[in-house]
């Protein structure tokens, strides 16, 4: 099968374009011509079988891990090879797979590690407002990632990368989760990099979806396909993901 | 019974006498292995870098003190220029040695232990292997009626509560010092957050090497300043780390407190021999008991 890249779908310039990216850890190689594009204020799902190379896409995307070939470009500017604080400063933020808040740093030391802290980030997660002083380490899962989720929304990023934000997280959270982000990239144009398996986040926030496979993207569709295709044997998501 | 009351409080004040001194030795001694430590604290507790040569940057304190008395210095002028110089030599020592490294701990302990021996040549070389003298920079003693104390160990005391407590307070309330527990515990977290964490990694590695050559100044004129004199201080200030807890203030003061004054009270009453091994049993207990010693730390640590 052919890949469908998203260049060919997209009508604009993309804000976080990835061609033919290669990387890996030593001499295993993972990604092996990784091509996305995603447009400004929309929202890509990436999706596959564990090991096929999602986290290793963030991480060779944020600079967190050396590519060996391909690029980066992030809002039209390159982005390959420097260094991930420097990716960060050009506007690419993370919320990492498990979170990583800082346990022993209050929820406010926690958000405003990057720089000051828009209010902005307040309205949008309005219970990080009652958090403020809290210890990152007592408060539950769900409140841990909206923490991480707004540690990242505080530096204004033009992307964001999000791997597998609902890891471990109740229905009502995701609910709530989807509600802030699907917000967030209305209010300012977010263009978001989704890594998940919850077919039910994907659907709400997504507007396409690509599948990873074998370190390639194999497939491209769009997310409101989603709820046929799981029906369908022959269809991308049990293609893709052996549901 | 007047008279049995006279050598009762007599024998008191006595006994209050012979103790004070003890004790007053006891605490300087804790405060400075909790000075030497609090350089570890950074280093090895917080950044989980072996650094066997710490002991050396502390060494390089006291020789500055020697270097720049030699040329006239005053020796507060001198303790100040201490931990710049330290400060910078431990700066290059990160970016020529220790970033290549850090990821392989055995590799760090044969480098930075390699690199002990080296300072110590280097020293001898330029130094010769004996031992130089510190002036004392305040003479004379401090009298409250019959009791008498070392007025410098006084105010080194006082100094070293000062920069402990300074160090806390920078690591725990100021930006610098939040970036810096950030980096160390999580540096691909923060390096995703835009914080440049060679840069933090640089001037958390090199404020450590200053605290080293800070405490090594201060120290200079209560012993002889040779070039074996790191090593003494080293190792109960490695287990002070480990017993108290790494990259923690309270482990800090727990660990320096506790190994300190063990240390330091048995030596003067029952043997120095005695009070190694104690000091050795109860760290060996405290690492197999509390793994983490007695206040650990979530972050990244000695792991």
């Amino acid at each position: 099968m052919t890949p469908k890249c998203a260049p060919c779908i997209s009508a604009t310039a993309p804000m976080l374009e990835v061609n033919d990216l290669h990387a890996g850890y030593g001499q295993m190689p993972v990604l092996r011509g990784v091509n996305l594009a995603i447009k400004k204020g929309t929202v890509l799902a990436l999706m596959g079988r564990n090991g096929m190379g999602k986290t290793t896409l963030c991480n060779a995307c944020n600079g967190l891990l050396a590519t060996t070939a391909g690029s980066v470009r992030v809002d039209g500017e390159d982005v390959t090879g420097i260094p991930a604080f420097k990716i960060a400063r050009r506007g690419v933020a993370t919320v990492p797979q498990g979170r990583d808040v800082f346990e022993d740093f209050t929820v406010d030391e926690n958000l405003g590690l990057g720089g000051p802290v828009p209010g902005a980030v307040y309205d949008w997660l309005p219970t990080l407002s009652f958090l403020r002083n809290r210890i990152a380490g007592t408060l539950s899962g769900g409140e841990q990632q909206m923490v991480a989720i707004g540690r990242a929304l505080a530096r204004k990023p033009k992307v964001l990368l999000l791997d597998e934000p609902s890891e471990g997280l109740q229905p009502s959270v995701i609910h709530e989760m989807s509600a802030v982000l699907r917000r967030v990239v209305d209010d300012i144009g977010l263009t978001i990099l989704l890594v998940e398996q919850n077919l039910k986040l994907v659907q709400s926030l997504a507007g396409s979806v690509a599948f990873l496979a074998d370190g390639v993207i194999a497939e491209q569709v769009p997310a409101k396909v989603l709820a046929a295709a799981l029906n369908d044997i022959d269809g991308p998501v049990h293609r893709h993901l052996s549901i | 019974m007047a008279r049995c009351i006279g050598t009762l409080v007599f024998d008191r004040r006595t006994a209050l006498l012979e103790v004070l001194p003890i004790f007053l030795d006891a605490l300087s001694f804790v405060l400075i292995l909790m000075l030497v430590a609090s350089g570890l604290v950074i280093v090895f507790g917080m950044m989980g870098i072996i650094n066997l040569a710490h002991g050396e940057l502390f060494l390089l304190g006291a020789y500055t003190v020697v270097v720049a008395q030699g040329f006239g210095a005053p020796f507060w002028l001198a303790a100040a220029l201490a931990p710049l110089v330290v400060g910078m030599v431990g700066l290059a020592i990160e970016i020529l040695l220790v970033r290549f490294v850090v990821h392989r701990p055995l590799d760090t302990i044969l480098a930075t232990w390699g690199l002990s021996i080296a300072i110590k040549q280097i020293v001898v070389l330029a130094f010769g292997p004996g031992s130089h003298s510190v002036v004392v920079p305040i003479d004379g003693a401090i009298t409250v009626g019959a009791f008498t104390y070392p007025a410098y160990r006084i105010v080194l005391m006082i100094v070293a509560t000062a920069v402990i407590a300074g160090a806390g307070y920078v690591l725990v309330h100021t930006r610098m010092g939040l970036l810096a527990r950030a980096v160390i515990a999580r540096p691909d977290t923060s390096a995703s957050l835009g914080i440049n964490t060679g840069r933090v990694t640089q001037v958390s590695f090199a404020v450590g090497a200053a605290l080293a050559g800070l405490s090594g100044a201060l120290v200079a004129p209560l012993i002889s300043v040779d070039p074996q004199m790191g090593l003494g201080f080293l190792v109960p200030a490695f287990l002070a780390i480990l017993v108290g807890g790494a990259g923690s203030m309270s482990g800090l003061v727990a660990g320096g407190g506790l190994v300190g004054s063990m240390d330091s009270l048995l030596s003067g009453w029952v043997s120095p021999v005695l009070a190694q091994i104690t000091v050795f049993v109860l760290a060996i207990l405290v690492i197999r008991l509390r793994p983490g010693g007695l206040f650990p730390s979530r972050g990244r640590g000695h792991e």
